[in-house]
């Protein structure tokens, strides 16, 4: 859930304060979960330098997917990670002994740091400060004058541009960097359950974050954050009710919160405590 | 040469579907703006249909198939007033009605989903299965000659036109804009529904049926581009025959050819994103 959270608020960056929609978050997750499985244990890095190496491979593929698109108006941003998304699936399912197929790569285990072995509650204060930090991160850069910049991007591109604010490069760096955060949070779910596989990856995941976002409130992290635990923890509320079909209650939720109230459950509670 | 006719044929099958998918987007996106990534569910809903009425009911061919189609344009129609008018009215950004509709997509398949087992419904063929293919392109030919029919001679497709030209314009010279809209979605439907029908007897009514053809219909588009009525046909064509040729003639495994649509798509975006056909001015 800690890592739901932390993957709806760098989305939220991206779509509620960037304005750009993307699937292809779950896809960057996959690919920096499946770069350090892969570099670690089937080429023998050493841990953090397989760790800058994920985080390279996102950026790289996040720049070529956005510099690109964001060229383009409209919604080729959303096309383009969408078939990313898919090739990913694809490429994960037919990459032989390398992505493990179908099953995935599973068994292997965290290599000790500094002699030590991290377990249980040890990995759960590693992902609250995974968390921790990409709230900082982003917080911040909302309130720096990149987030501005995006606010503005998102709301009025021509006036953005006109205000002096390159409308491309703000784009593909709020693009970049989000997918980079999404990745290094994929790398650490890889050692949550030490097993990785591709129906994690899909589409299907980028569409609930998504519908995170909206539910909570869109360009606002405490929304994010409660789409997220909301949606998160309906399935187990509504398994007795409607068995596996929870994303039926979410696709009507997000249909009645673009509708009812576009900013959210934060929205209506803004309303309240005012 | 026989194997590669063979090849061809079925070839130009696949890709009558994935323009008339191409074409349902384009019947929405040309007056609205909106790209209805729920094309593909409707394409399901339509084999669903055609699996109730045809295999189960038994009923003739054609029957089914109007019952089907005129469920389609009210399915559409339905959509249009749900998930798109309120937002239009209240003077939302482009962005929200194609996030509604991505809800209604998840909507739609759910509730197929918890409808039907999962296990895929055969759905019969019209004719013999080995003139399936040859109904497919009739059909496919048919429709684009009738859409282009449309937007070329008559004052409805003029009034289309006006619409994706210049919204204001149009509402200006008193064309009905919610009249169009609602007819674009109805319209839309019906023809991915047709899309689906006819693809159903071929693959089997599956409730992941539908993702599959939106992203492959919209691959046909983005070849295609946006601007012709036969730029649809033609991308689905180019894409089916680059997709089953690769199958046939490269030396990649089976499985990669799923991915053959999504570079394609991917390629196209970056080369030329107004598609292959440029709007005639």
């Amino acid at each position: 859930m800690l890592l739901w959270v932390t993957l709806a608020l760098g989305y939220n960056f991206l779509f509620g304060i960037c304005g750009q929609v993307s699937f292809s978050h779950f896809a960057f997750y996959g690919i920096g979960a499946y770069s350090v499985v892969i570099l670690l244990f089937q080429l023998h890095v050493p841990l953090p330098l397989a760790i800058l190496l994920g985080v390279a491979i996102c950026v790289v593929v996040a720049l070529v997917v956005a510099i690109p698109s964001a060229r383009l108006e409209g919604f080729y941003l959303a096309l383009a990670t969408l078939a990313l998304a898919q090739l990913f699936v694809v490429l994960l399912n037919e990459g032989g002994e390398v992505t493990g197929g179908t099953g995935g790569i599973a068994s292997y285990r965290l290599p000790a740091i500094f002699g030590m072995q991290l377990r249980g509650p040890w990995y759960t204060a590693v992902i609250v400060a995974l968390l921790l930090a990409t709230y900082f991160i982003l917080r911040k850069l909302d309130h720096s004058w990149f987030g501005r910049a995006c606010r503005a991007v998102r709301d009025n591109p021509e006036a953005a541009a006109a205000m002096g604010i390159d409308v491309a490069r703000t784009k593909v760096v709020a693009f970049t960097l989000t997918s980079a955060l999404a990745g290094i949070a994929g790398m650490v779910y890889a050692f949550v359950d030490n097993t990785v596989n591709p129906p994690i990856f899909g589409v299907e995941n980028a569409f609930l974050l998504l519908f995170m976002v909206i539910v909570g409130g869109s360009g606002r992290h405490a929304g994010a954050a409660i789409g997220a635990v909301l949606l998160f923890l309906l399935p187990f509320w509504l398994a007795p009710l409607v068995g596996h079909h929870h994303v039926l209650v979410f696709g009507v939720l997000m249909l009645a919160a673009i509708l009812l109230q576009p900013k959210g459950l934060i929205g209506i509670w803004d309303r309240f405590s005012r | 040469m026989q194997d590669f006719l063979e090849l061809a044929v079925s070839a130009a099958a696949s890709g009558c579907i994935y323009g008339l998918i191409a074409l349902a987007y384009l019947l929405m996106i040309r007056p609205t703006g909106i790209i209805n990534f729920a094309v593909g569910e409707w394409a399901m809903v339509a084999a669903f249909g055609g699996y109730v009425l045809l295999t189960k009911y038994e009923l003739p061919y054609p029957l089914g198939m109007g019952i089907v189609l005129a469920f389609m344009l009210v399915v559409g129609w339905l959509t249009e007033r749900v998930a798109v008018r309120p937002l239009v009215e209240k003077g939302a950004t482009l962005l929200a009605p194609i996030l509604a509709l991505l809800g209604v997509l998840v909507i739609t398949r759910e509730i197929i989903s918890i409808s039907f087992p999962p296990d895929p419904h055969t759905v019969p063929f019209p004719f013999e299965i080995q003139y399936h293919k040859y109904f497919i392109i009739g059909v496919t030919f048919a429709v684009f000659a009738g859409a282009w029919l449309f937007f070329e001679k008559t004052l409805w497709g003029k009034s289309f036109e006006a619409v994706a030209v210049n919204r204001r314009a149009a509402a200006l010279m008193g064309i009905n804009l919610s009249r169009v809209t609602s007819l674009s979605f109805a319209a839309g439907a019906a023809v991915a529904g047709l899309g689906g029908l006819l693809v159903s007897p071929n693959i089997s009514a599956h409730y992941l049926m539908g993702v599959p053809l939106a992203i492959q219909g919209f691959t046909a588009l983005v070849i295609g581009g946006v601007g012709r009525v036969e730029g649809a046909l033609l991308g689905g064509l180019l894409l089916a025959f680059a997709e089953q040729f690769t199958v046939r003639y490269a030396p990649i495994p089976g499985g990669f050819a799923q991915g053959v649509p999504l570079l394609f798509l991917m390629i196209f975006l970056v080369l030329r994103p107004t598609g292959l056909l440029r709007a005639r001015a």
